[in-house]
């Protein structure tokens, strides 16, 4: 106030001045008020995280009420009996019951037997590639396990389908191989390549000197690893296993094609043909009505539980040291009493490890069953899938009874659009609030950050309730593609928030500063010089988005739909690529299941071109973070060559620009 | 036509005049006066009722042991502290006749006109004239010929010109660290800053680097004032014309280079500078 007062006396005295400094602070006023409101736009798109995980839940929770209340939420979690029964005149017979507990155990079993086969050969993947494979295919077999995890869940069951299952039948003689097994198989194949890179980034994160100290104590190498390097990444390695806990629990198509469907069944046996909370939505949510429908959505809300509690007990892994240090002071402890009875006799110091050499070769044969496994499941699928892919089925339009490959084009690139467009902003604008605006550290940030790895750990098939019973009916009340794409912004959101975050904070803070120092607003210095530096980042998480975009199936279906037929607009319905697969195995029509093989191939090369486009990127950051790339090459290149004419043309320029001040 | 078309440029050249930054008005040879001045890390208070003077067109060296809150001093000089979490600070730092820490300060107009210079080179992922065009950009200045002509200038300004003016499309993370460190200069100079401020500008370059750096800080004082934190006692010895002496958050001792070299009046001066300790 002081000064403004002071300026306005000196403006009187100045007189020409005057007009000058008043306008400045109006101007300074208006610059102000922007970064206010800057900061206020970046807090929304923050906080939509937020209200998109309680909206999800409280809208889950109310659709689901009618039926809770109606069957007792007791009797509805622990009846054994789900028989839906159907009469004319809508009243509800005695015998109707709907009890879920054969579809929890089977989920428990199915979840618990994947996450056992697919951690114990994601881990033993992730040693073998991070100690013992050799430098030269390090790249390549990371490269692979990345692909691996970026294929679509409907490609693992429809290689489950076509392979293993009737593999089973086959070995052990029985009549259906779908069933408890084939689903764990599946599930543990899919569930690998996330526990493998997730593993293999907390062992690289392992100190060396911690591998080196051993080595230094004269412990063989695979002792090393399997003592000591393995124990400390013990806390990564657990946060990966129940990740994938998470995605497991949460998997629906893929499981639906390989589980045999049966509801009420318990999982008694490995070939017992069951059905999971997930894989009974599927099945009965399309045609299913009045209270049956509310059952199946009070399903998605106790699945929805379930996976809360999982993210919750991941929050407290990776923030908690999860009873680590006790466990290992109490070991300390042992050994401090062992060592206390024995200090005075002799030591006879031997060679040891046996055990870890043992390991060392498990470790090796299971990393070898993998890639061998994944590597025949890709080439299965090629091989039987290209011929397929006839011009017919490629380049005709199709019509509303006969699938091709422009209807799900158009679908998938529709969605792809729609989605990117709303969701990209969005998530761009909560990545800075979180990195540039936030307070580090503060409660607010945590929670953000919470609701956002909330939102991450939901499946699909929750999301795909929810834009069931919430964006197709406010699109219209019919499966629409907007609604689709409404859906998938969920899905989406937290991938394009996560990775941009991310890049803005690999953006060095004297960028900033020199920024700031030069006078630049604080919106500028993030619009100039943070945004362009994380460019690749929101390249990466792009591409990511496009990726869960074209391999989603149980989002969508009740969303999008699954309409056959060119769509025309975001009003109409219509299938993707997954969701068409999906469909197409389950018709049981002559020439179907051919398609599905074909498409299997489009989506295998869909995953391949986006996982080399982000490896080409992430290449271009670490040689950008060098300096220089192609690109500035070559603006270089035209700066030479402009300023080469510079000098010829100078006096001429000198000209101009003193015509234009006189003008 | 024309009338209107002339009306419309008139117009157009009044709202750019209005928009202009002012700079500040300095009275009696005196940029920057700080009166009574503390600060505080939440609790710790890390200056202790500094006063000083900095005179305009002549360098000022502020040394003193690592942790004594030189570096802090000068960052608060263009509110640069304002992104440090919990800092506060007490009294006045009055630049011309503006007291910076009134609520009403136009950072935007305070930075430009005190312009500073990192410890670590930091120019931005973009080519030099990119980096040099980025300040004047900030302010509106959007024409080819204009930009042209103002890196050019600051390029000249900094001594650099002819090393980098066939380089100018070249990503500047290329540079090695000294010439990385003169761009940096360079970028301050392009929007014509009164006030430079460099903090140990030349701690992470060679002896060859550092040199060039103290040469363009003597020709720079020809036009501008310049505040420098340094570690290196022969550094504000050679180069600066008035030298104050930090110890624990305490200015301790200011006043003419020469004299505080040769005759300093506190024992801790004289101790720090003998190097007794530090």
């Amino acid at each position: 106030m002081l000064l403004r007062k002071r300026e306005k006396g000196q403006d009187k005295a100045a007189g020409a001045g005057a007009p000058v400094c008043r306008e400045e602070t109006g101007a300074r006023r208006a610059a102000l008020d922007g970064e206010k409101s800057a900061r206020a736009v970046f807090f929304i798109a923050a906080a939509f995280s937020v209200v998109a995980v309680f909206a999800i839940v409280i809208y889950l929770l109310v659709a689901s009420i009618p039926a809770l209340s109606e069957v007792g939420f007791f009797s509805f979690l622990f009846k054994s009996k789900w028989l839906p029964k159907f009469y004319e005149d809508g009243s509800r017979p005695a015998s109707e019951t709907f009890g879920i507990l054969p579809m929890i155990l089977s989920s428990v079993v199915v979840t618990l037997g994947a996450v056992v086969v697919g951690g114990l050969l994601g881990v033993c993947t992730a040693v073998f590639l991070v100690y013992y494979c050799p430098k030269k295919c390090k790249g390549a077999y990371t490269q692979v396990i990345n692909l691996l995890a970026g294929i679509p869940s409907v490609v693992y069951g429809f290689f489950g389908l076509v392979v293993i299952v009737p593999m089973l039948e086959g070995i052990f003689g029985v009549t259906v191989g779908k069933g408890v097994l084939a689903a764990v198989l599946v599930l543990s194949l899919m569930i690998m390549p996330t526990i493998a890179s997730l593993t293999k980034n907390s062992l690289e994160a392992v100190p060396n000197e911690y591998y080196e100290g051993a080595l230094a104590l004269g412990n063989t190498k695979a002792q090393a690893i399997f003592k000591v390097c393995l124990p400390a990444a013990k806390r990564g390695i657990l946060s990966a296993l129940i990740l994938g806990v998470g995605r497991a629990v949460g998997e629906t198509m893929a499981v639906a094609m390989v589980v045999g469907n049966t509801t009420n069944n318990f999982p008694t046996g490995l070939f017992m043909p069951v059905a999971t909370m997930t894989t009974q939505i599927v099945k009965e949510m399309g045609y299913a009505t009045g209270l049956r429908k509310d059952a199946l959505i009070a399903i998605g809300f106790i699945l929805l539980l379930f996976v809360l509690v999982i993210n919750l007990v991941l929050t407290l892994v990776k923030r908690e040291k999860m009873g680590g240090n006790a466990l290992r002071g109490r070991k300390l402890k042992a050994q401090q009493e062992e060592g206390a009875q024995k200090s005075k006799a002799q030591y006879a110091f031997r060679r040891g490890g046996i055990v870890q050499e043992i390991l060392k070769y498990i470790c090796m044969a299971l990393a070898a069953v993998v890639i061998v496994a994944l590597a025949a499941m890709v080439a299965f699928i090629i091989v039987k899938g290209v011929p397929n892919l006839t011009a017919d089925f490629l380049f005709t339009a199709g019509s509303s009874t006969d699938v091709t490959m422009p209807q799900l084009l158009v679908t998938t690139l529709l969605i792809i659009f729609m989605t990117l467009i709303i969701a990209l902003p969005l998530g761009i604008a909560a990545a800075i609030y979180l990195n540039e605006y936030a307070k580090k550290g503060s409660k607010l940030v945590k929670a953000i950050r919470l609701f956002i790895d909330t939102l991450a750990g939901i499946p699909s098939i929750v999301f795909g309730l929810f834009g069931n019973i919430f964006f197709v009916a406010i699109c219209g009340g019919r499966y629409s593609i907007l609604a689709g794409s409404l859906t998938m912004v969920l899905i989406v959101l937290p991938t394009i928030v996560r990775s941009t975050e991310e890049s803005l904070r690999e953006v060095a803070d004297s960028m900033r500063e020199g920024s700031l120092a030069l006078g630049a607003s604080k919106v500028r210095t993030i619009f100039k010089i943070v945004l362009p530096s994380a460019l690749s980042g929101i390249v990466t998480s792009v591409i990511l988005s496009i990726g869960r975009i074209v391999g989603e199936s149980a989002a969508l279906i009740y969303t999008a739909g699954a309409v056959i037929g060119m769509p025309d607009g975001y009003g109409s319905s219509g299938m993707t690529f997954a969701v068409a697969m999906y469909k197409l195995t389950q018709t049981g029509r002559a020439g179907d299941m051919e398609k599905a093989y074909a498409i299997a191939v489009v989506l295998l090369v869909i995953v391949v071109a986006l996982n080399l486009l982000v490896a080409f990127l992430e290449r271009r950051i670490k040689r950008k973070a060098r300096g220089g790339t192609g690109g500035e090459k070559r603006r270089a290149a035209a700066a030479d060559k402009a300023h080469e004419e510079a000098p010829l043309a100078s006096p001429a320029a000198a000209q101009t620009s003193q015509r234009e001040i006189t003008v | 036509m024309r009338e209107e078309k002339q009306a419309k440029q008139q117009k157009k050249e009044a709202r750019a005049a209005k928009k202009q930054v002012p700079p500040f008005r300095f009275e009696n040879g005196v940029a920057i006066n700080v009166r009574d001045m503390d600060l505080f890390y939440g609790d710790f208070k890390a200056l202790k009722k500094v006063n000083m003077t900095m005179p305009e067109k002549k360098i000022t060296a502020m040394i003193g042991p690592s942790g004594c809150g030189k570096s802090t001093l000068l960052k608060s000089l263009n509110r640069m502290n304002d992104l440090v979490e919990g800092c506060r600070v007490e009294g006045e730092i009055t630049i011309g006749d503006e007291n910076i820490y009134e609520k009403a300060t136009d950072l935007a107009r305070l930075r430009k006109n005190v312009g500073m210079v990192f410890q670590r080179p930091n120019p931005f992922a973009m080519s030099v004239y990119d980096n040099i065009a980025y300040g004047p950009r900030t302010f509106g200045i959007k024409k080819k010929s204009a930009l042209d002509e103002i890196v050019e200038r600051s390029l000249k300004g900094a001594a650099m010109w002819e090393e980098l003016k066939d380089r100018l499309g070249k990503s500047a993370l290329g540079l090695s660290g000294g010439q990385q460190q003169r761009l940096c200069i360079a970028r301050a100079l392009a929007v014509e800053p009164q006030i430079l401020l460099m903090d140990e500008p030349t701690s992470a370059l060679d002896p060859i680097s550092t040199g060039k750096i103290e040469e363009l800080c003597e020709e720079l004082k020809e036009q501008i004032t310049i505040v420098i934190v340094t570690h290196n006692m022969q550094q504000a010895a050679r180069i600066s014309d008035k030298t104050a002496f930090f110890l624990l958050g305490e200015m301790i001792e200011m006043g003419d280079t020469d004299r505080v070299f040769s005759a300093p009046q506190d024992k801790r001066t004289e101790d720090y500078i003998t190097g007794r300790f530090g």
